[in-house]
């Protein structure tokens, strides 16, 4: 434990240090926010841009807070997704490249205690930004549009940190079995897209899947209420992730050279 | 005896890197792993530091039940890498940690590592800025941060500058009074500096073990070359301190006196014999003569 608590500060301290806690949850809340602020703004920019004949007359519905939400979520979904891939593709990649590994696993240090320590750390920076944004993103919203109750923000929330807990364990295991950074990255998003296409395409036997995540979060927001199949979402990704994190320690188990 | 490592092998895809190897580490001594480029060193060293699992073979702590013996090396890789936004004393309080340190006796061993090490003045300067020589003693550093029992150290002054290289044999000469030094090198004169047993490789197969004047017996070494005025056949052949000779011309010849000879006894006899000696050499590079003839059998 003390060793796992060890690694896990270094991890902080890094993030510190690079930078990464710091404009990863900037990029994100601008992410966030462009979405009630274009919306808003968007009878003006039209305006300005001005390519439209005078003849056509066109009245863009005030959105609910609530689609602005949904709205902002679905910008995560696809270059919040990204980021988080990003972020995530080098942590063990980068050790193994520049050897400093070795440094730490010549010391009494387990699979467990080093994969457990990038995952927690990656973990908290990317949920730290996203609800540092989601935050900040409801406020605009309320500033601008009808406002949305806490709960039901919070319950949207809550239900997208897991589609963020599994894209780091995706990485994370993608991170185990190939050594370049940005085959990790391209791997992983790749995996991902398959796992949300295969979801549109066979939605029946896709139920559990997490690629639903975002669909039921905007369910919640809409509709407010949990239903059954967000439990089943929740339940099979959290599984999941705690099975793609135990491979990436097998795979670390079986490695010959680190 | 410490260690003890029994027919160790490693096949890389179509090399075969290190072949049933074994041999025993004493506690206390001081063992220099030579052989040219690519003849198993470092595989053989990352094997012993548990970074690389052998095919096969095992490798055995004396009185350590525990298959994971970590707790009990140092290792220095040839070409240590550090999270370069650390400082070196943050580093090392980071392997500390790692290694199970306790908390009161952490931060005075770091303080001690480090100025043995002499980097004191550089400690809270960023690694990233370091020097290779002050890397290299920064791995040494955090080698030896844990009191191993066996400090494995790869390559280690084959980076440094001559002045570097002599500070760090230095360092590594008063080291091994405490602990049992492993290093490689493929520099016999480092290893004829500091190590009282070598082990020499080739092809991953070791070729010879023993001590350095062993290697210089066994190889029938000539180590004394005389020349004089007047020819010296038939007077060679009577002495009976002489070992073995041979004779490069009439005049000259190479010798190896028998053991506990002082070699001024052998200018005695020629002058007794009155014999006008040219030239009398004691050759120091029999010892690479030696490393060589194992080398290329």
């Amino acid at each position: 434990m003390n060793r796992f608590l060890t690694l896990l500060n270094k991890e902080i301290t890094e993030l510190m240090r690079n930078g990464k806690l710091i404009w990863l949850p900037i990029v994100l809340m601008i992410i966030g926010i462009s979405q009630p602020l274009t919306s808003y703004y968007m009878p003006q920019i039209l305006d300005i841009a001005g390519n439209l004949p005078e003849v056509a007359s066109i009245t863009i519905p005030t959105p609910t807070g609530e689609e602005v939400l949904s709205g902002a979520l679905s910008q995560y979904g696809t270059i919040g997704t990204l980021l988080f891939a990003l972020a995530t593709m080098n942590v063990i990649a980068q050790e193994r490249q520049n050897g400093s590994i070795t440094l730490v696993m010549v010391r009494p240090v387990n699979e467990w205690q080093y994969l457990g320590s990038k995952t927690v750390a990656q973990l908290a920076l990317l949920l730290l930004s996203l609800i540092l944004s989601y935050c900040l993103t409801w406020y605009y919203t309320n500033l601008l549009f009808t406002p949305v109750d806490w709960q039901v923000m919070l319950s949207s929330l809550v239900m997208y940190c897991f589609w963020v807990l599994f894209v780091v364990c995706v990485t994370i295991f993608v991170g185990t079995i190939i050594r370049q950074s940005s085959a990790v990255a391209g791997v992983s998003l790749l995996f991902l897209a398959l796992i949300g296409l295969l979801t549109s395409l066979l939605p029946k036997f896709m139920e559990w899947s997490p690629g639903n995540i975002r669909g039921e979060a905007t369910k919640l927001l809409v509709e407010q209420q949990w239903t059954e199949s967000a439990w089943t979402v929740i339940g099979s990704t959290a599984t999941l992730s705690l099975l793609l994190f135990i491979a990436g320690v097998m795979v670390m188990k079986k490695y010959k050279r680190y | 005896m410490l260690v003890n490592i029994d027919n160790l092998s490693k096949q890389y895809k179509e090399k075969r890197a290190v072949s049933n190897l074994s041999f025993n580490i004493r506690e206390g001594s001081c063992i220099a792993l030579l052989g040219p480029n690519g003849a198993g060193k470092t595989t053989t060293l990352q094997m012993l530091a548990r970074l690389l699992t052998p095919d096969s073979g095992a490798i055995q702590f004396k009185g350590y039940a525990e298959k994971d013996y970590r707790p009990l090396i140092g290792f220095l890789p040839q070409h240590p890498s550090f999270f370069n936004w650390m400082t070196a004393k943050e580093f090392l309080t980071f392997a500390g940690k790692l290694s199970s340190i306790p908390k009161e006796q952490l931060h005075d061993r770091v303080q001690e590592t480090l100025r043995f090490v002499s980097l004191e003045e550089a400690m809270n300067k960023r690694i990233g800025g370091f020097s290779g020589g002050m890397k290299q003693r920064l791995g040494l550093a955090q080698a030896l941060l844990h009191k191993p029992k066996l400090l494995i150290l790869d390559e280690p002054v084959s980076a440094l500058d001559p002045k570097g290289r002599r500070d760090f044999l230095h360092l590594i000469e008063e080291l091994k009074q405490d602990m049992t030094v492993l290093f490689s090198t493929h520099i016999l004169h480092d290893a004829q500096q500091i190590c009282d047993e070598v082990l020499i490789l080739k092809d991953g197969c070791l070729k010879w073990k023993g001590s350095l004047p062993s290697l210089r017996k066994e190889f029938d070494l000539l180590p004394i070359k005389v020349q004089t005025e007047e020819p010296m056949k038939d007077i060679i052949e009577q002495f009976e301190i002489i070992e073995d000779y041979e004779y490069i011309d009439a005049k000259t010849v190479k010798v190896r006196l028998l053991e506990h000879v002082h070699h001024n006894e052998l200018l005695q006899e020629l002058i007794n014999q009155k014999r006008s000696v040219t030239h009398f050499e004691i050759m120091q590079d029999s010892l690479e003569d030696a490393y060589m003839k194992v080398v290329r059998q």
